[in-house]
């Protein structure tokens, strides 16, 4: 209870204070829309070339996993892991860990909070311009599309914070994270259908975009597939696979962390 | 005339001297030095299986080939690489203008826009240049590329690092105008950014006129592998015009810009 009352007050924190910050809530969205823009763009223009299918996908499929890949990003939760690093090289760390909260939870709400209101914002505009530019496709009017989103949005959400979250707590034993960071990143990116949507995948690719964490990540951009009325349970249970297996890495790290802690000077 | 020539040797040995300077600072750091050149040359091959996948699915996108797009991210890597290295203080403008560090800049009595440039290294952009050599040995190899070709290479990397340049000094310059310039300036790089990693056969009439003349991201990967592909001096001619023409605006643009700074009066000297 306590738990869940810190995290609220921490992301109702968090947003107030993008709330103050009208700019960078416009700078994002200009941001975020120009690049999609940009992609979807190039995309209708390849589709155009194709006769409208490619790999059997129409363009407006493409263009809706496109747009849940890159809005889902935009909740920046893979900042966690420069979050982390930052505690740990600064030292600030040592102030966080003689807190009375777990620093995990703290910098898991905090991260998710940062970007809550942004994504909110930036993703109901996008909606509404993409629905009325392209409209939607069929697989989004089925009973199913609402619930299994709302599941992705926190079973991708914690999947990431995990995955990134391993990554900065490797800042404990390795001194520059950043390399491992954008490995980790663009497997996240190439795996999730960022530029080019699983959809468009070779076989091989296609598997190890389903069987492997960093694509697991980012299900969320298969949403509107058509298959994802008969694949989703699968999926779904992938996902939790890889939850529970890298979120119990993932406090045992924390656990041998902490007694690796030295803080140099005051 | 003289008296300027002698001026301008003078500072750009200045730069050069701080440039070496700072890689053989990063170097020091051994051990970290190596893991971000080559983490970032890990990391950039993402961008290669991406496209090859794509154009394996899509097929042939405005006459792009897999080898083209090899070669032209060898090129916009190689130019990230390069003003990145040697001039990474300009990204670091926003923060240093916010937080008042620009006063030591100001009080330099050398020349301000260089100074300011190469105040800063990064080290990974080194990952970026040695992915993009080798992208470009490997996209020569593939073509069977002549002697001509890699002259045009060497004149292209060149040019297209002025433009690259000149972009980032104009992007960056509006941290003189807003509060909040950091968010501001990391979407127009954003913005610039997308382009030069995306299939450029992909970019047709509208779009490409736009990501030309108005955001030059074409200027940097596109147009200069196709230039070398088809041997095009005309494009050549292009792109160097259109450098020196970035280029004059973007150092117009500093001046005005800096103009606008106000010190914000922290204690940062010697930062």
């Amino acid at each position: 209870m306590k738990e869940i009352r810190i995290a609220i007050k921490i992301i109702k924190t968090l947003v107030k204070d993008s709330i103050h910050y009208p700019s960078r809530l416009y700078a994002n969205m200009f941001i975020v829309i120009s690049r999609l823009g940009v992609i979807l763009l190039l995309y209708s223009y390849v589709f155009k070339l194709n006769g409208g299918v490619v790999n059997g996908m129409t363009y407006i499929v493409v263009a809706w996993s496109m747009f849940f890949y890159f809005i889902f990003s935009n909740l920046n939760l893979r900042h966690i892991a420069r979050f982390m690093t930052e505690d740990i090289k600064s030292g600030n760390i040592e102030v966080f860990l003689s807190k009375p909260i777990s620093y995990l939870s703290y910098k898991i709400w905090w991260t998710f909070g940062k970007n809550f209101y942004n994504f909110i914002f930036v993703g109901f505009i996008g909606f509404i311009i993409l629905f009325l530019i392209i409209g939607i496709p069929k697989s989004m009017t089925i009973g199913l599309f609402i619930p299994t989103l709302l599941l992705q949005f926190i079973l991708a959400s914690t999947l990431i914070i995990i995955i990134y979250g391993i990554v900065g707590l490797f800042a404990f034993w390795i001194e520059e994270v950043a390399p491992i960071f954008w490995i980790v990143d663009k497997s996240v990116m190439v795996l999730g259908g960022s530029y080019l949507p699983v959809a468009l995948f070779p076989n091989f690719l296609y598997k190890i975009a389903i069987y492997s964490p960093f694509g697991a990540s980012m299900f969320v951009s298969q949403i509107v597939y058509d298959t994802w009325k008969v694949n989703w349970m699968g999926l779904v249970l992938i996902q939790i696979f890889w939850i529970i297996i890298l979120g119990i890495f993932m406090i045992w790290l924390f656990k041998r962390a902490k007694d690796k802690v030295s803080v140099n000077g005051g | 005339m003289v008296d300027n020539n002698k001026y301008m040797i003078k500072e750009i040995k200045f730069a050069l001297y701080v440039i070496k300077k700072n890689i053989q600072s990063s170097i020091e750091l051994r051990s970290s030095f190596l893991l971000n050149v080559f983490g970032m040359a890990i990391n950039d091959t993402a961008f290669i299986i991406l496209w090859v996948y794509f154009v394996k699915s899509v097929g042939v996108v405005g006459g792009w080939t897999t080898y083209d797009i090899i070669g032209m991210l060898g090129i916009s890597a190689l130019t990230f690489g390069i003003v990145y290295t040697t001039c990474y203080g300009l990204f670091k403008l926003p923060d240093n203008v916010a937080s008042g560090s620009f006063d030591r800049f100001m009080l330099s009595p050398k020349n301000i826009l260089i100074r300011t440039a190469t105040s800063a290294i990064e080290v990974a952009a080194v990952g970026d240049m040695l992915f993009g050599i080798i992208c470009i040995c490997i996209y020569g190899f593939l073509i069977h590329i002549t002697l001509m070709q890699m002259i045009l290479i060497l004149i292209l990397i060149f040019f297209t690092s002025i433009v690259f340049l000149s972009f980032m000094i104009i992007i960056y310059s509006l941290s003189f105008y807003f509060i909040d310039a950091n968010v501001i300036t990391n979407g127009i790089f954003q913005l610039f950014n997308t382009p030069t990693l995306f299939h450029g056969g992909a970019f047709q009439g509208a779009l490409r006129f736009v990501f030309t003349f108005i955001i030059p991201s074409l200027l940097i990967s596109a147009i200069p592998l196709e230039t070398i592909k088809n041997t095009s001096y005309r494009s050549l001619f292009m792109i160097i015009i259109l450098s020196f023409v970035w280029l004059f605006i973007a150092i117009k643009f500093f001046n005005i810009s800096i103009k606008k700074y106000e010190s914000s009066n922290f204690m940062t000297f010697g930062n």
